[in-house]
């Protein structure tokens, strides 16, 4: 947890071009992995990590640049909405372009970098013990039921059909 | 007065996490110049889609499918502990930390896009999105009690508030102080969820889709209450099980994972924190045991 605290607020052209490479290795992995696990043609899933790509990036920089302080995570959300938005010029083109890149695709790749991350809590999770281990899951497994339950009931009682 | 400024602390801190991991991982060294790391990422990718989707039938009916995306992160932690390979060492792990908090982004761009191509379902279906954070409390009255049971103690309060992401640690931490036992708890859940909570809620998910018979977008809204990678992989099963309804899956995904994000944390300030304090104050008399925290030691 530590590892919270203390950042750098300093962002260079070198750090802009550390993002763009990054992004630039996860699309060319998540290609290749759309190809193998969708059989999506490269050309359009490259097209379409591009667009996301440059989402993010505008996300990322727009949360250090701009002077409110809104988290990147709702920038990107804004902006890929309006882009996707029907009635926007754009529609058309994301949307084709996103779809052809699988959710399932990004994800593998996101967790496998998510999987290496957390091998650095392995030790601080050994001596947690079981006691902490049935609260966690009890905690997630509940959350997870109260939330898909409530949103059934009121689904339901709203007349939204199945 | 008191209260306003409490607020005001915790959402500036809460949205300078995610920052702060990545600048400090990101922008200080060459993340990309690490090749073996990346590397090794796309053989694991390459592996897990060739190996694709397992489904395993419990009992008549009740059918697990394991994803490919438990496959890479599986593998990922293993070759972390894994003595024999030495290339994917603590550093490695640094900078997927951070490079992960950089790919958040594009997970969320693509459920964005999702989200808006089907905006018309945010407006048939905005209460059922906005009442299921409430749903969340759930945790409180199921959880709680089991807490106290086990004896623990103020950590309680930490543990079972929330699910404990990011957001909800930010929030416990900056209210009871870094070395409060409400503090300690949060942690301990923290840590816990990162390692068990994305396998988890994946089985969980796939079994809850098998056997209960909730409408398929509640289970979409459902998989938007933890981390990023806990909604994709709650998300995995849920396509998998209705296809047909991939995009708006994905957009109800979208919305509620945003709502976590912005509203939840509200939730979390207001109702979630107060009741679980009152729900403690009333029960630790009469079901709470002799601390057990002091014997698996302090931190």
């Amino acid at each position: 947890m530590p590892d919270l605290i203390d950042g750098s607020e300093n962002i260079s052209v070198h750090g802009i071009f550390n993002w763009i490479f990054l992004l630039a290795i996860f699309s060319i992995i998540t290609v290749i992995g759309n190809y193998i696990g969708y059989k999506h043609p490269i050309s359009d899933s490259l097209v379409g990590m591009g667009i996301l790509s440059v989402i993010t990036l505008l996300g990322v920089w727009m949360e250090r640049k701009l002077p409110f302080n809104i988290s990147s995570i709702i920038y990107i959300s804004v902006m890929g909405i309006i882009l996707a938005f029907p009635a926007m010029p754009t529609s058309e083109f994301v949307s084709y372009y996103v779809s052809k890149v699988e959710l399932m695709s990004i994800v593998t790749v996101f967790l496998a970098y998510v999987g290496i991350g957390m091998g650095k809590s392995w030790n601080e999770f050994k001596t947690l013990g079981l006691r902490a281990i049935i609260i966690t899951i009890l905690v997630i497994a509940s959350t997870y039921l109260g939330s898909a339950i409530v949103a059934h009931i009121v689904l339901v009682m709203t007349g939204v059909p199945v | 007065m008191g209260i306003i400024s409490k607020k005001d602390n915790s959402t500036n801190e809460i949205q300078h996490i995610y920052r702060q991991k990545t600048d400090k991982r990101i922008l200080k060294k060459n993340p990309w110049r690490d090749y073996r790391l990346h590397f090794t990422i796309l053989v694991l990718v390459i592996i897990a889609m060739f190996i694709g989707p397992i489904e395993i039938e419990i009992t008549k009916g009740v059918t697990v499918s394991i994803m490919p995306l438990l496959y890479t992160m599986v593998l990922g932690l293993v070759f972390y502990l894994a003595k024999s390979i030495t290339w994917i060492e603590r550093k490695q792990s640094r900078v997927a930390e951070g490079a992960m908090m950089l790919f958040i982004g594009i997970l969320i761009a693509k459920l964005a896009v999702s989200s808006g191509q089907s905006m018309h379902l945010l407006f048939e279906m905005g209460p059922a999105l906005m009442l299921q954070e409430l749903g969340h409390l759930a945790t409180i009255l199921i959880a709680l009690p089991v807490a106290l049971l086990l004896g623990f103690k103020r950590e309680t309060i930490g543990m079972t508030n929330s699910i404990g992401r990011e957001p909800e640690v930010a929030v416990v931490v900056d209210k009871y102080g870094f070395n409060s036992p409400e503090s300690r708890g949060i942690f301990a859940l923290f840590i816990v969820g990162t390692m068990i909570g994305t396998i988890f809620i994946s089985f969980l998910t796939s079994i809850c889709v098998s056997v209960l018979p909730l409408h398929p977008f509640a289970f979409a809204m459902a998989s938007g209450v933890g981390s990023a990678s806990m909604n994709a992989a709650s998300l995995g099963p849920t396509l998998a099980a209705f296809p047909a309804l991939k995009t708006q899956i994905e957009a109800f995904a979208g919305f509620s994972n945003l709502l976590s994000f912005s509203v939840g944390i509200y939730i979390v300030i207001f109702l979630a924190l107060p009741l679980t304090e009152k729900l403690y104050y009333l029960l630790e008399p009469k079901i709470g045991r002799k601390s057990v925290v002091n014997q698996e030691g302090d931190e």
